[in-house]
């Protein structure tokens, strides 16, 4: 029998959800995207009523129940551009590859530098891998899957703004080369702006985003220990 | 309706026995990856093989992956327990953000690029 404030924190969160896609579909920014807004809603709303982030984590196992079953389903939109992925094999692994290997480098070695505490190194590591794989990968790498999302969406956020511009500026046209590079490291909010620029840019960064989240999980486990 | 609502509902079973078998062969097998991942890997190959055709499951898959971003509101509302964590190192954690992102788009873009320039354009 569950208590009053779990169903409480589900009927928040579903309602602050359903909010929050009514109000990006009609005002689409960064900061109307679900995951953020959604979340400051939620806490707006759970905050004042009195339920402690340890009565909302009680409700958490039943919302994210079917988190294994969507992330699974991530396959579909991988199987449908199998063709794009066929006829560009060597670039689109090359580059997910090389450039996965370059994101999570760069951040870990930044992040030692600058002095940032080791949990934190390693939820940041695996950031550019797509949210519903990061959440699992993260205990593996030794990180936290709350810090993770959150550095997952931000890096989201700050690929999908500053990605186009950025490639530009050093001269990346090639349609396929654009939409892979914001698949490998802003993952679905990366994608979405793909799709924007054009057909073939939103299947190799939909590519991307799936074979970057398996080439990540494989090698993070081995890689985020070496930078200590 | 109802029709719809019992396809819909099959084919999440579906899902989640392929995602629950995905979970115990990482298990039982020790593998260092998650066990969604190989769930979504086992889903591929089903498709690919023609053991599942696409229309089985796709309804459904495609309402879980546009729902997506709910799963992770649970999950971020746990960063009221980070609080002090962010404050103390904001600055530096978007240094490393934006730094990051920065490197890993232009090297994937520019590998990509070279390589896909070299034996001229293929798109289907």
């Amino acid at each position: 029998m569950m208590a009053w404030v779990t169903w409480f924190s589900i009927a928040i969160t579903l309602g602050a959800y359903a909010l929050s896609r009514v109000v990006a579909r009609r005002y689409p920014s960064p900061l109307t995207t679900p995951v953020f807004f959604g979340t400051v809603l939620t806490i707006l709303i759970l905050a004042p009523s009195g339920v402690r982030l340890a009565d909302y984590e009680l409700a958490k196992p039943a919302m994210i129940f079917l988190l294994g079953p969507a992330t699974v389903s991530l396959a579909v939109p991988l199987y449908k551009s199998r063709r794009t992925l066929l006829a560009n094999t060597l670039p689109a692994f090359v580059g997910l590859v090389v450039g996965s290997l370059a994101t999570l480098s760069a951040a870990v070695t930044l992040a030692k530098l600058l002095g940032l505490p080791s949990v934190i190194r390693a939820s940041i590591s695996i950031k550019s891998v797509t949210a519903p794989i990061a959440v699992e990968l993260a205990p593996i790498v030794h990180g936290s899957p709350t810090l993770t999302i959150a550095f997952v969406v931000a890096t989201g956020m700050i690929g999908a703004m500053l990605g186009p511009w950025l490639m530009n500026a050093v001269g990346i046209h090639d349609p396929l080369a654009r939409g892979l590079a914001l698949g490998t490291i802003s993952h679905g909010q990366g994608t979405a702006q793909a799709v924007i620029e054009g057909e073939l840019q939103g299947a190799a960064a939909g590519i991307a985003m799936g074979l970057a989240a398996v080439f990540t999980s494989v090698v993070a486990p081995l890689l985020v220990p070496l930078f200590g | 309706m109802m029709k719809t609502l019992s396809v819909i509902v099959m084919q999440i079973v579906a899902l989640v026995a392929i995602s629950q078998a995905g979970y115990a062969v990482a298990a039982a097998l020790q593998l260092p990856v998650p066990g969604n991942l190989v769930g979504m890997l086992f889903l591929l190959g089903l498709l690919a093989t023609g053991l599942v055709r696409l229309t089985w499951i796709e309804t459904s898959a495609s309402l879980l992956t546009r729902h997506l971003a709910f799963f992770f509101i649970p999950l971020t509302v746990g960063l009221l327990g980070f609080v002090e964590l962010f404050l103390d190192n904001g600055p530096a954690i978007l240094a490393v953000l934006i730094v990051s992102a920065g490197i890993g788009i232009g090297v994937a873009g520019l590998s990509s690029q070279r390589l896909a320039s070299r034996k001229g354009r293929k798109t289907e």
